[in-house]
């Protein structure tokens, strides 16, 4: 709504965006991000969805009107920018229990304890990048600042990452700030939580765990980079809870996951930065966004007949009101994540399934009948506009015909557009049958895959940093 | 050499983040005033400052540098004694409870808990504070127009109910005047927050003429055990166990020594022309020993304000020749009851007798002393804020203060 008063704004048509009650601060933080500090925003008391359209009428015509008039009629209030410490001030100096207590009380910290970032830690990150530490790797919305190794550093010190994970940091922070991944959206109110996936040789080099327990706390690479990207997305993206994070109930930040590239490489597989458009081997960082996830447990059969069925309910009941990405919101931006454990993909590859297989048999099985679908986007949830069938949406020209082969509401449709939009990634206890999925959230946090720039005497330095 | 102090910053910020103090700090050089606060606006753009090396005393002169202070001595808003207030808010700290014009910084429970804290408030004060604020978040207080106007107007806070004597809030001898800790910091609790989070910073962004003692704090209470008739909230559609704080815009203090006749002659006076060209709605401090003769004779509170309605007239002529009139209001812009009034011969202060806020305050001495509040500015304003209670609020205080029951 906001982006698009901007761009009217920015023609010279003065705007004015209609915001509900509890959503008004998250429209003074966007604006600013947005390069108009001050976009006028009208109240609508309470919340939309759940006023009768006679309530509803009432609040606008009574509190909401009067503004949208003032707004549209008046000149707003000059801007002013937000002053804020350069980036090499230091802030503070303390002890370390002052420091913490400080960082927190600012809402720099996410309350557990934050190494704190002296200029020599930050050096130490530092010297595992030959960038130049205050140069832009891009901004970041909806603060927009600038994101720098500088500031990527000391998010890292903060979050106790080691220094030598800087390569894979900086490659997180290229991510974030690709607008294909939408981080403007990390605070919207579904609250999803970006899994991070590592593929590569620095799996190995930096000790990231891709076996038993992948998404469990007690390896530091997984959980201090998971942390540091929550950091990140409070001190430099600006995301605040009770402020313009309305995520309404949110998730912690997700331990990183890691392939297991030799299961991969055994079964003849390619990893998952293979499907992201890079070579396998190479060392990449993936993002995107899940709400949520559920493992599928014991999954049993000798063959990938047998086993596929019961992944393809596990998938499909992870995605009900999600296909409003699927069509509707933002066509075809839906990608379930489902993770298997090595022997579960060996078992699968010994029946002679590549992973395009796999991804073929899901589409065509991972269904739900027409009318639930509609159910899903048209009646159960009120984001997508004009509650039109399956048929319409194909007729319109909004949906690929697959949607749409006949009239019967009983006809199995796919949850996604096409087949390529499942992401599969081989990890986990190596010899457990179990598998696990993830609601994927759309447009709002889309799968971004960048390659980690390592320095080039990374071995060196790497040796080096390990000997503390 | 002291403990650091970790204290909470109480300046406004907007919803934007911004902080008002940057405007202020651009006004202030403007006006050629940063002799008087040569910090403003240098300070760490953070919620909570940790203050090394210096005593009470030291952070309030550089918080009064800043811009932050009435210019007497704060108590430095550290976070425990912010939270010893919070505790008696019955809103989460970062409730928003509006912008506060004119610099719209955001008045959360907690800066108001801070501003409260540096106004030397008791925690038990606090929810009278709170209401005190939310009364001037209404539009019809115009906090705008009182923030910037050349005019001396200021916030008058009238609290009756039971809270006035849990709170031990002085309604008798010297109600207006100095002593009690209650009025005293209550009302000032409502200027830093008007001066903090508001911006109305005084020649930089407020203008007023010459201000008023009242502008430091105007806060009393309605004096309930000589009050023969029903007290303001109740009047104004409250339960009679409910405590309220009745706000209204004063342009000042104008003692009347004598009776109803002397109140009337002073309200038929040049004191209440904006009242009449903004149809204004003006407050009568009523002595008590006036008022429970008033009673015995059979005076209700209604008799009263239609007796000062009748009686204190301005005198027509006098109107026409006025500066208000002559010089910066023509003839059409005066309502039209002005107009109607005039062509009898004189003009009644108010245009209803229920614009008349009455109330009965003060202490019972023979020479009667009653006040005499002229209002400005539109549109015409009473706003009765009830005073919302922490749930465990008896408890709460007996534990807190021990001294309730003497």
């Amino acid at each position: 709504m906001l982006r698009a008063a901007a761009v009217a704004e920015k023609a010279g048509v003065p705007s004015t965006s209609l915001v509900c009650e509890g959503f008004v601060g998250q429209a003074g933080t966007t604006s600013v991000g947005l390069g108009l500090p001050n976009l006028a925003v009208s109240k609508v008391p309470g919340h939309v969805d759940t006023q009768s359209v006679e309530e509803l009428k009432r609040n606008v015509l009574e509190v909401t009107l009067e503004s949208v008039i003032e707004n549209l009629t008046t000149d707003p209030d000059m801007a002013v920018a937000i002053r804020e410490p350069e980036a090499t001030d230091i802030v503070f100096e303390g002890t370390f229990e002052e420091v913490n207590r400080l960082y927190y009380e600012n809402g720099w910290s996410d309350g557990l304890p934050i190494i704190p970032p002296t200029e020599a830690k930050i050096q130490a990150f530092l010297d595992f990048t030959e960038k130049d530490p205050h140069t832009a790797i891009g901004s970041i919305l909806p603060d927009n600042r600038s994101a720098t190794p500088w500031n990527v550093a000391i998010n890292g010190v903060m979050a106790g990452c080691r220094p030598e994970y800087m390569p894979v940091l900086l490659g997180l922070v290229e991510a974030m700030a690709d607008p294909e991944y939408g981080v403007e959206h990390s605070g919207n109110t579904p609250g999803a939580e970006t899994l991070i996936t590592i593929n590569g040789p620095i799996i190995r080099e930096l000790g990231f765990n891709c076996e038993q327990g992948a998404l469990r706390d007690g390896f530091q690479a997984n959980s201090s980079i998971g942390r540091f990207w929550r950091l990140y997305l409070r001190n430099v993206a600006g995301f605040l809870l009770h402020q313009n994070d309305k995520g309404t109930y949110g998730n912690t930040w997700r331990v990183v996951l890691a392939e297991n590239e030799d299961a991969v490489a055994k079964i003849g597989w390619e990893p998952l930065s293979a499907d992201m458009g890079f070579a396998a081997g190479d060392n990449t960082v993936t993002i995107a966004r899940y709400t949520g996830g559920d493992v599928i447990l014991s999954v049993f059969g000798d063959s990938a007949e047998k086993m596929l069925p019961y992944l393809a309910d596990g998938v499909v009941k992870q995605n009900g009101w999600q296909l409003c990405f699927t069509l509707g919101i933002a066509t075809g931006t839906l990608k379930p994540l489902l993770l298997l454990s090595p022997i579960l993909a060996e078992t699968i590859a010994k029946s002679g399934l590549s992973k395009a297989d796999v991804r073929q048999y899901l589409y065509e099985h991972a269904r739900w009948p027409a009318w639930k679908f509609e159910q899903y986007i048209g009646e159960f949830i009120n984001l997508v506009p004009g509650r039109r069938t399956l048929q319409d949406l194909v007729n319109l020209g909004k949906a690929p015909p697959q949607f749409a082969e006949s009239d019967d509401p009983n006809r199995m449709v796919p949850i996604v557009c096409s087949p390529d939009d499942f992401m599969i990634v081989v990890t986990g206890d190596p010899m457990r049958t179990n598998a696990y999925t993830f609601s994927h959230n759309g447009m709002l946090g889309y799968p971004v895959a960048k390659k980690i720039a390592l320095p080039s005497d990374w071995d060196v330095r790497l040796r080096a940093a390990k000997a503390y | 050499m002291s403990e650091a102090q970790w204290v909470l910053l109480p300046s406004g910020q907007r919803a934007s983040g911004e902080w008002i103090d940057d405007t202020l700090r651009e006004r202030v050089v403007e006006s050629g005033l940063l002799a008087r606060t040569p910090l403003a606006a240098q300070f760490p753009r953070q919620r909570v400052e940790v203050i090394r090396d210096a005593d009470d005393a030291e952070v309030s002169e550089l918080f009064h540098a800043r811009g932050w202070t009435d210019g007497l001595p704060i108590v430095p808003p550290t976070m425990g004694r912010v939270e010893d207030m919070l505790r008696y808010a019955s809103q989460p700290a970062n409730a928003v409870l509006g912008e506060l014009d004119p610099l719209k910084g955001l008045a959360t429970v907690e800066k108001v808990a801070a501003n409260a804290v540096m106004a030397g408030c008791a925690p038990a004060y606090f929810p009278v504070v709170l209401a005190a604020v939310e009364a001037i978040l209404e539009p019809d207080f115009n906090l705008r127009g009182v923030q910037t106007t050349d005019e001396n107007v200021a916030p008058l806070l009238i609290v009756s109910g039971p809270i006035v004597e849990q709170l031990n809030l002085n309604a008798s001898y010297g109600v207006l005047g100095p002593g009690w800790k209650a009025n005293a910091t209550i009302g000032r609790a409502l200027r830093l927050v008007m001066n903090n989070i508001g911006g109305g910073w005084p020649g930089a962004v407020s203008f007023a003429g010459v201000g008023q003692p009242g502008r430091y704090t105007m806060c009393v209470a309605e004096n309930a055990a000589e009050n023969p008739w029903d007290p303001l909230h109740v009047e104004y559609g409250l339960e009679s166990d409910t405590s309220a704080v009745t706000v209204t815009r004063a342009e000042t203090a104008v003692n009347v020594t004598g009776g109803l006749a002397e109140i009337a002659d002073v309200m038929g006076s040049a004191a209440s022309l904006f009242a009449i060209y903004h149809n204004g709605i003006v407050a009568v401090l009523l002595a008590p020993a006036v008022a429970k003769q008033l009673a015995a004779d059979g005076w209700s509170k209604d008799d009263v304000k239609k007796h000062l309605h009748e009686t204190g007239r301005l005198d027509a002529g006098m109107w026409r020749k006025s500066w208000l009139h002559k010089d910066l209001a023509e003839a059409s812009q005066w309502p039209d009851w002005v107009h109607e009034a005039a062509a009898t011969g004189s003009i009644p202060a108010v245009r209803d007798p229920s614009d008349i806020t009455l109330f009965v305050a003060g202490g019972t001495i023979p020479i009667a002393q009653h006040v005499y509040f002229p209002s400005w500015g539109f549109p015409p304003c009473r706003i009765v804020k009830p005073v919302t209670l922490p749930a465990d609020w008896d408890s709460l205080r007996e534990r807190e203060t021990g001294m309730s029951e003497t």
